[in-house]
């Protein structure tokens, strides 16, 4: 059996009440904060107002002209845009690809979560570190990389998985593989923190009880940190969808067999095909939005449960 | 474990070897070619400059977040994921709507720097609000209420109060930021126009080696990137170990 | 006897947090693992849970070698300091959990929850969320939900420590009675001496990684091994040298017995029906006697009176 790490948790043996004690301090704000803002009404009212302004002329007032732009001829912008064979594909490609990368990410972000928080090994520190990689490298280069090690012609590994008939870069596996890679943090990143508030506890409990490691995981891990699993895996589709740079590089678009949704926006403003592209936009961006609210929505009930 | 590896490590390590391959020449012509010098010069100068923007703008905005009240507050909230949501290459076209070439502002950025670090400042919009924000939540009323009852102004109650517990927070968020923006691409596609030695940045020019096949050029690019992406990585470890060891003085 | 361990060792690092540890706890008592905070209790514990496993020496549990076993296969129950309540269950849930994972059937899971929850007093709050509970209602849950599995042993991590005083006190004494009712071998851990004293059958005390003595509440008591169990067991003094209880000492204004310590008594302090009065001995020593309000009043006592002092017959001393 591997070392529990009941050492660290033991460090950390206010952690769990200090999260509460911070939820509830939360809670307390509400009057606080009134208090603040009437200080200084001059003062509040121009942070207020830069604050409002920098984020209507950053984000919202461009994002309202897409919208208008795609419904400058009501629905029927939307409705040629998904008559195009090709807008289709790639819609479709990009929600089969996108789905098959967070299920993927799941299960792996899960199990890394599980092996940093509960458990010590060395390089863990440097695991964790390396889990925001990601984050941080340009899509170009994610694709780069990913080439560079699956290409079935000069690639490390490709000549021989071509040999054996499976065919990475210029195909699905590839671009999974892709998006997989730059959204391999946010579940990671949801479900860690997590972990370390409730702590094994419970756990330790149920495994005294007489539940095996299994049973521990789905009937006392799980629905600790399903909420966590919720958001991650609603930002980690969000981001899959959106994917662009480095599926592009593996893809190589193209037009109906490896064409993705954003990289067909790309190609369709650039051959002036201009309603196409803003109504594809829109699409996307919906579905990035809803995204964001069901999160937004499942946020304060999960913290709510937790307490 | 495996996994992780075959799709990280192995594919970075790749690179690394690919540009090193060619000794140290490859990196020498690769970067002394002045238009790939230039893209370098102006995604690290323009990620600079935004990240600062965004170090007193995502403070502000955090702040207000957190310590007002006003109806459609919630909707800011909101509005601030949108960037980190938003698929970059429509980030781009957004931006194009507003300020591009039939810009109903009569603000023509298209194609300028200007277009660049607008959108850089856009996808990088939520680092620094996200991660200022918790600690705002955090940090209670009552030590600046102490601080103004014991004479201190509000300036030097944020000053000498505030602001040294937002520090930490704050350049984590900048060195996300910055890792961000220098490896900003999709956005920038359509926004900024692609001119050599003016308005190129470095993943473009990644894209056009890769695409030009010469992918020792290409992987000399990224390796530079990721050094810099790295030493984001790591300034930002250092960081949040210091604000461990802080809370960990304060109990 | 039910739960024997035997030479066993833990190190965490370079700290030696078991030393060579061996003692036998009986079948169907109550033992209290008392000692001070971090002399290894815990770990003891949870050796013998299988929730750590020991560096070196053995377990068994009626009989059983269990040294290898994990814990879900040595039928103990465990109750934590701080409940380790599973949150998105109901109460009732919480309970029948070592049930349905044993899988019994429906009909006696409920049975049996419904029993227990009698047990526990808890039967109204069957349907309610843990976060919906007191602390000593949540504790008697745990402690019902780890006596469901009908557990060869129970083990007991500081059950009551995260309790205020008075609580604390009712459910030791509901403890008592339950194990009266149930006989289930149970080991507690505490460190507070009076809890355990009162509770418990038989004492183990630890620290620094070591047993130091091992006996009934009045053995340990009576016949300290050493100053450490002396001292932790209650209120010590020394007189001429030895470590004596404060209430252990007679006091005389005259000079009566022969080879009574003589001093002056430095301070008086009343603490309800009791006279705490600090002495100088003449040799230097500094004596902490306890009276009754009584007797003091009627040897007069003050604040720099001269008085005699003499351990009482049967008195313990170290
Ligand atoms: N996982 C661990 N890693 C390192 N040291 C540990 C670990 N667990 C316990 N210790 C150390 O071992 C010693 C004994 O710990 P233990 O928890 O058994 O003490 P205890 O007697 O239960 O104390 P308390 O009454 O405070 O609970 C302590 O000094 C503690 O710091
Ligand atoms: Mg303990």
């Amino acid at each position: 059996m591997a070392k529990r790490l009941s050492e660290r948790r033991r460090e950390r043996g206010t952690s769990s009440s200090a999260g509460r004690e911070r939820r509830s301090k939360r809670a307390q704000r509400a009057h606080h904060s009134a208090a603040v803002g009437r200080r200084n009404p001059a003062l509040t009212w121009g942070l207020r107002f830069l604050v409002v302004g920098y984020l209507l002329m950053l984000v919202l007032w461009p994002s309202w002209y897409v919208v208008q732009h795609t419904f400058a001829d009501g629905l029927t912008g939307i409705q040629t845009a998904l008559q195009d064979p090709d807008v289709q594909h790639a819609l479709l490609l990009t929600a089969e690809v996108s789905v098959l990368a967070v299920a993927i990410n799941l299960v792996f972000g899960v199990g890394v979560s599980l092996l940093l928080v509960r458990y010590d090994f060395p390089g863990r520190r440097v695991l964790s570190a390396l889990i925001d990689l990601p984050l941080s490298v340009s899509p170009v280069v994610v694709g780069l990389a990913l080439v560079l090690v699956y290409n079935g012609r000069y690639g490390w590994f490709g000549p021989w998985l071509e040999d054996n008939g499976i065919q990475i870069i210029f195909s699905w596996p590839g671009m999974v593989m892709a998006t997989c890679f730059v959204a391999l943090p946010l579940i990671i990143r949801e479900v860690v923190p997590v972990l370390e508030e409730i702590g094994d506890d419970q756990e330790q409990a149920a495994r005294s009880l007489g539940a095996s490691g299994w049973q521990t995981f789905w009937r006392i891990t799980v629905p600790g940190i399903r909420w966590a699993i919720v958001y991650g895996v609603v930002l980690s589709l969000a981001r899959s969808l959106g994917e662009f740079g480095a599926v592009k590089v593996v893809a190589g678009n193209v037009a109906g067999e490896t064409q993705t949704a954003t990289v067909l926006v790309q190609q369709k403003y650039q051959n002036f095909e201009q309603t196409t592209a803003y109504s594809v936009s829109f699409l996307l961006a919906f579905a990035a939005v809803l995204c964001l609210i069901v999160v937004a929505l499942l946020r304060p009930k999960a913290s709510k449960e937790s307490r | 474990m495996i996994w992780f590896s075959l799709l990280v490590l192995i594919p970075l390590a790749a690179i690394i070897v690919k540009a090193s391959g060619g000794g140290w020449h490859t990196y020498a012509d690769t970067l002394s070619n002045s238009q790939t010098l230039d893209a370098i010069k102006l995604t690290v100068g323009t990620s600079l400059l935004v990240t600062a923007l965004n170090m007193v703008m995502g403070t502000i905005i955090a702040w207000v977040l957190v310590r007002d009240r006003f109806p459609g507050k919630a909707l800011l909230d909101l509005v601030i994921d949108i960037p980190f949501a938003l698929p970059t290459i429509v980030a781009g076209l957004v931006l194009l709507s507003l300020y591009g070439a039939d810009s109903p502002l009569g603000l023509h950025f298209a194609n300028t720097r200007s277009a660049v670090f607008l959108a850089i400042a856009f996808v990088t919009l939520p680092f620094v609000v996200r991660t200022v924000q918790p600690v705002l939540e955090e940090m209670e009323t009552d030590v600046e209420d102490a601080a103004a009852s014991l004479g201190a102004s509000r300036a030097v109650t944020f000053r000498r109060v505030v602001l040294p517990t937002l520090v930490p927070a704050i350049f984590a968020g900048a060195s996300l930021s910055f890792a961000r923006g220098i490896s900003e691409y999709g956005s920038l596609v359509l926004l900024s126009g692609n001119l050599p030695h003016r308005t190129e940045v470095t993943s473009v020019r990644v894209m056009s080696y890769l695409e030009g096949g010469d992918t020792a050029a290409a992987a000399s690019v990224a390796t530079v990137l990721l050094v810099v992406a790295l030493l984001a990585i790591v300034s930002l470890d250092i960081i949040a170990r210091r604000v461990a060891r802080r809370d960990g003085r304060n109990g | 006897m039910s739960i024997e361990v035997k030479n066993v060792n833990k190190r965490f690092g370079d700290f030696v947090a078991l030393d060579d540890v061996s003692v036998s706890l009986p079948t169907g008592q109550l033992t209290a693992l008392l000692g001070p905070s971090g002399g290894g209790k815990s770990t003891l514990l949870r050796i013998i849970a299988g929730l750590d496993s020991a560096d070196s020496g053995s377990i068994s549990i009626e009989g059983t070698e269990a040294t290898h076993l994990p814990p879900q296969k040595r039928n103990i129950g465990f109750v934590f300091q701080h409940y380790a309540a599973f949150k998105h269950m109901s109460v009732a849930k919480n309970v029948a959990f070592g049930l349905e994972i044993r899988k019994k059937p429906k009909p006696e899971i409920e049975r049996k929850v419904n029993e227990l929850l009698d047990l526990v007093h808890l039967s109204q709050f069957a349907n309610r969320l843990p976060a919906q509970l007191s602390g000593g209602q949540r504790q008697r849950m745990a402690l019902a939900r780890a006596l469901a599995v009908e557990p060869t042993v129970l083990l007991l991590d500081e059950p009551f420590g995260a309790l205020d005083a008075k609580v604390r006190k009712e459910l030791r004494d509901w403890l008592r009675r339950l194990h009266d009712e149930v006989h289930v071998t149970t080991v507690f851990v505490t460190h507070d001496q009076e809890e355990a004293l009162e509770v418990a059958d038989e004492i183990v005390v630890i620290n620094q990684g070591r047993v130091e003595q091992v006996g009934t509440p009045d053995q340990l008591y009576d016949a300290p091994a050493n100053d450490f169990v002396m001292s932790f067991l209650g209120d010590v003094t020394t007189l001429g040298g030895e470590l004596i209880r404060p209430h252990d000492i007679e006091v005389d204004v005259t000079p009566g017995e022969p080879g009574a310590i003589e001093g002056s008594v430095s301070r008086v302090l009343r603490i309800g029906f009791e006279v705490r009065l600090t002495v100088l001995t003449d040799v230097g020593e500094v004596v902490t006697v306890e009276l009754t309000r009584t007797n003091a009043r009627r040897l007069g006592i003050a604040e720099g009176s001269r008085v005699y002092l003499n351990a009482v017959l049967g008195a313990t001393r170290v």
